[in-house]
């Protein structure tokens, strides 16, 4: 039974991971992992599974990256200019 | 026009072009001019016209014998308690593999970011919706849980809630129950704490996202051990070469 632990140590799988500056970066091993399972069941021959697998997870961080130019450009460029805020 | 109990539309569909030269009663076609047609629900006998040679096409047969192991709960079992293991019973071994790859990884990975604390069903209403997705996973959410809830929170003493600890706080079992109390200076000095540290604000999402990734994902590897399409078992054969 845990009682009390010293909080130093880090313990993976127990205690939190430190990469708050590289969020952004955990999308690509989730979309691997993500076409990974998908194109397991939903390819129809395994011998393409290798370039299917590359395909989606290019689409997919490919349209991530696309929404986070859309929402850049809105946030950014046309609200600013559809509603100014005094400086 | 058809013996048995098939639709006069599906028949249409099975003899196609050669419709115009099909006998209106089928108890007027010679037996050696008909096909037998064995489905799961039923057994019919159609007219196949002289001119049609070869007998029915390949495709003609798919659309109306239905694939042997369209429904398997016994996979569709396996596939509940473990992502992976109804393909194992599907006999695809291969498929049930990388399947497990791709769950458990969104699974794991989580676990990595957010720590132990990502799979927490003891939290209220709004965020529990978060464990509902997780538990899709199966049962290494539920395994997680449970060693979540036993070993690492503990009972506040004065509301008398289950929580996390604080950084002020160490685990203390009082009478086989878990409380928190608070920790001295000197014990702080040493380092004493919580038995974890939870991940805050964006990280814990984004690890309970990848959980619950994992677990709906797994709830499509379920749906495809549980019934099979028809393509996937009819392309099973034609596949062998290339692989399950």
């Amino acid at each position: 039974m845990v009682n009390s632990l010293t909080t130093l140590a880090y313990t993976p799988f127990i205690d939190a991971l430190a990469v708050h500056e590289y969020w952004y970066l955990l999308i690509v091993p989730m979309s691997i992992f993500l076409a990974i399972g998908y194109k397991a069941i939903r390819c129809t021959h395994l011998k393409d599974y290798p370039r299917e697998v590359t395909v989606f997870t290019v689409q997919v961080l490919g349209g991530l990256l696309l929404l986070a130019i859309a929402f850049t450009v809105v946030i950014t460029l046309i609200i600013p200019m559809l509603a100014p805020m005094p400086s | 026009m058809c013996a048995g109990d098939i639709s006069q539309r599906r028949f249409h569909y099975l003899i196609g072009p050669a419709i115009n030269k099909v006998s209106s009663d089928a108890r007027t076609v010679p037996r050696k001019f008909q096909v037998s047609i064995k489905s799961a629900t039923s057994s019919s006998r159609f007219f196949v016209p002289p001119g049609f040679s070869g007998g029915l096409p390949v495709h003609f047969v798919h659309m109306t014998t239905p694939p042997q192991t369209q429904f398997n709960p016994l996979a569709g079992l396996a596939a509940a308690i473990f992502p992976g293991a109804g393909h194992l019973v599907l006999g695809r071994p291969k498929r049930a593999i990388l399947a497990c790859v791709g769950v458990m990884g969104l699974f794991l990975f989580g676990l990595l970011i957010g720590g132990i604390n990502t799979i927490d069903s003891s939290q209220p209403y709004p965020s529990k919706i978060w464990f509902l997705g997780e538990s899709l996973v199966g049962v290494p959410t539920l395994v997680v849980d449970q060693i979540n809830q036993r070993s690492f929170k503990a009972y506040d003493l004065d509301s008398g809630a289950l929580r996390n600890g604080y950084p002020n706080e160490h685990r203390v079992v009082e009478n086989s129950r878990p409380v928190w109390k608070p920790l001295t200076q000197p014990q702080m000095d040493q380092g004493m704490g919580p038995p974890m540290v939870p991940a805050l604000g964006r990280l814990h999402e984004i690890a309970m996202l990848s959980v619950v990734l994992g677990g709906m994902l797994n709830l499509i590897v379920f749906l495809d051990a549980l019934m099979p399409s028809p393509e996937r078992v009819l392309n099973k054969s034609k596949s062998k070469a290339g692989g399950a």
